[in-house]
């Protein structure tokens, strides 16, 4: 293969990766940017995608509806049930004012339980099988842009093209509106917020939910993407998606670099064998998939003076406190 | 409120100790290993066979998972169905080897069937199979050599062979896929044109699906593989939906997997259900055969492709029965390992996997 075809060969691979964990990991952000850590995000994707893949699966079987409407469906699904299990997490950390990591570690655990324990009573396996035809080769009109519509417009998902237009919106409802403004004052100084009279349980609330829609859709993204069933995992992308969060240092523009270095060394690690150069190199493929890592404890090592983590995140609001 | 809730606490307590003093025993028994019964592969296979037989038969029946995997709280599983009345009791995979060993002299008058293991002390030191034991294992190379023979004839010729890890069984399978896909090419004489080698053999080091596992199968198809052989439990749905956006083709492995994606082609079946269920009428027929190991292999319909529910396009179930037929007489030996692949094949020119990447001792 010449290097461009390599090129528009790895990098919508790289794009179907750095999709859900830059949405994932921006779902996060909206939370600790209200001042809630949800570390619960694997176990939101995987209900998710769980409750996707069988609304998915079942309309497959019983509707008549075009496939991409079908597809659409199931990420709305899985975004509505993002939001219902991030309530019990919101509510542990809200009101009851519990240990975060705590309750959101119970969910992550709750998680993948349930879906095997529910899949097992609806089908009989732990497996939700979903159809294998999600791809669309060539989106009309677009495909034919040189460069771009290589890259982006043929052999995509919907879930991939859709999640980039929400993320974007989502950076702008964060940066650029009055609520967003809002809500990220809440994860800085919820004190100084509630003195304006900003309803600071009720923003909190708005970024926990908003994490778990964006984090349910990012389960059935990776379901769509990577596999012809549902099978109680989604392989670490929550957890990938919060070193994104942290390797981004909490900024969109950053978060998407990341994802999209994440993305990379993850696609390289598993086919480098058609990449010449890397292939001669010889490398692991644990190499590659170490690098990510050991390029967010650095970062964390060496950043943490500027870290822009916001600073009430993790902490109860307190009205008394100052 | 509270005294009311303790009330009902202390109600449902008693309730339940109350049903387990009521004894209920079941003959039959399996103890599942880290997959539930419902894996789609080896332990539902086998619990599959065991209902049936049971059902046939009107015998009771339960299976009791391990609290987790380790050889006591194997043991303890199996403590818990002898408690329970069993009298025969199964265990699939290869886990069970130490715990088998202990319990086959713990409880001398309780049957063992164990199912892709032999019997050995937890340092690989000493084995023994003792005479209420009955170790099953299977030709895998055989179903895997059925498979690449099946795919050589149906047209493929640029394969490629993907195992969830290198344990014995997996690479069985890889072996017998070679053995299967050279042999019919030295038949059809088209050596020269198959494309199989290191470049698309590779264990993935997991048995779940993973975009990693996509990717990879991705840029195989990519590189102009047309087929790959995935005996890597679910991580074969990764390589589904990469055959999938590829327009290509895979091979699934254990069950028939043709329902899972419409680019299965076949699946490198262990008939499971049939070993167990065999050796269960010996056990009922009082014909148990313990002391040393069962092999199920063509010659006892131990493996297969499921020839109605493939999507061959001129593999011909005429010439699957001959091919079959060869394995079951034994008018064709199938490699089980590297060496005797390489005695197998006998001729140095073919480009096939080196033994590092075949044994998994490589990456």
């Amino acid at each position: 293969m010449s290097f461009a075809d390599i090129m528009y060969f790895i990098l919508p691979l790289v794009i179907a990766s750095t999709v859900p964990l830059a949405l994932v990991a921006l779902g996060a952000l909206f939370s600790e940017r209200s001042g809630v850590i949800n570390i619960a995000l694997e176990g939101i994707m995987i209900m998710g995608g769980f409750v996707g893949a069988i609304t998915i699966h079942l309309l497959e079987e019983n509707a008549h509806l075009p496939i991409q409407t079908v597809a659409l469906i199931g990420l709305l699904v899985g975004a509505i049930i993002g939001i219902i299990f991030s309530l019990l997490h919101a509510f542990a950390a809200i009101n009851m004012k519990a240990n975060q990591i705590i309750s959101a570690t119970a969910l992550n655990m709750f998680a993948p339980a349930f879906a095997i324990f529910t899949a097992r009573i609806i089908f009989g396996t732990q497996r939700v099988p979903i159809g294998d035809s999600y791809i669309i080769t060539r989106v009309p009109g677009l495909a034919s842009i040189p460069i771009i519509g290589d890259i982006f417009f043929q052999g995509a998902y919907l879930s991939t093209l859709l999640g980039i237009f929400i993320f974007i919106i989502a950076v702008i409802v964060l940066y650029k509106t009055k609520q967003g403004l809002r809500l990220r004052s809440c994860g800085e100084n919820p004190q100084a917020a509630d003195s304006l009279g900003i309803n600071i349980y009720k923003l909190r609330y708005v970024g926990v939910m908003v994490s778990g829609a964006l984090a349910g859709m990012g389960g059935v993204i990776f379901v769509l993407s990577f596999s012809t069933s549902f099978n109680a995992t989604v392989a670490g992308f929550g957890f990938l998606a919060l070193a994104v969060l942290i390797f981004g240092n909490w900024n969109p523009k950053r978060i998407i670099m990341a994802a999209f270095f994440f993305g990379f060394m993850r696609v390289i690690s598993s086919t480098k064998s058609v990449i010449p150069f890397l292939n001669d190199l010889g490398l692991e493929d644990e190499i590659y998939l170490m690098l990510p890592y050991i390029a967010t404890l650095v970062v964390l090592a060496f950043v943490s003076k500027n870290s822009a983590a916001p600073r009430a995140a993790g902490e109860p609001y307190d009205p008394g406190k100052r | 409120m509270k005294k009311l809730l303790v009330l009902v606490a202390a109600m449902v307590l008693v309730l339940g100790l109350s049903a387990c003093s009521k004894v209920e025993t079941y003959k039959i028994a399996m103890i599942t290993d880290s997959g539930g019964i419902d894996d789609e592969s080896f332990n539902q296979g086998t619990w599959e066979g065991i209902i049936d037989f049971a059902d046939e038969n009107d015998i009771s029946y339960k299976y009791y998972k391990p609290l987790e995997v380790s050889d006591d709280a194997y043991l303890e599983a199996i403590d818990l169905a002898v408690e329970g009345g069993a009298e025969i009791i199964v265990t699939p995979g290869f886990l069970f080897e130490s715990s088998i060993y202990a319990a086959q002299d713990l409880y001398p008058d309780v049957y063992f069937i164990l199912i892709d293991g032999t019997p050995h002390d937890p340092t690989w030191t000493t084995w023994k199979t003792a005479d209420n034991t009955m170790p099953i294992l299977f030709n895998e190379h055989e179903a895997g050599f059925l498979a690449g023979y099946a795919a050589v004839y149906d047209g493929y010729r640029e394969l490629g062979f993907t195992g969830g890890m290198a344990v014995p069984a997996v690479v069985k399978f890889g072996v017998g896929f070679i053995a299967g896909v050279y042999y019919a090419a030295q038949e059809l004489e088209v050596e020269d044109d198959i494309v199989f080698n290191d470049d698309t053999y590779h264990y993935f080091g997991d048995f779940g699906p993973s975009d990693n596992f996509k990717n990879l199968a991705l840029s195989w198809y990519a590189a102009d593989t047309e087929i790959i052989f995935s005996a890597a439990g679910g991580a074969g749905a990764s390589v589904m939906a990469a055959a999938a956006d590829s327009g290509a083709m895979m091979i699934g492995v254990d069950i028939d997997q043709y329902d899972q994606s419409d680019t299965v082609l076949t699946s490198a079946m262990k008939q499971l259900g049939n070993a167990v269920q065999q050796g269960l009428q010996a056990w009922l027929d009082g014909e148990f055969v313990g002391g040393t190991s069962v092999y199920k292999g063509a010659a006892n319909d131990g493996v297969a492709l499921p020839m109605e529910t493939s999507r061959f396009e001129t593999f011909t179930t005429a010439q699957y029965a001959a091919i079959f037929l060869d394995l079951a007489d034994g008018t064709v030996v199938v490699p089980a390992d590297y060496d005797a692949l390489v005695l197998f094949l006998n001729d140095a020119t073919l480009d096939i996997p080196t033994k590092d990447e075949v044994e998994g001792t490589t990456d």
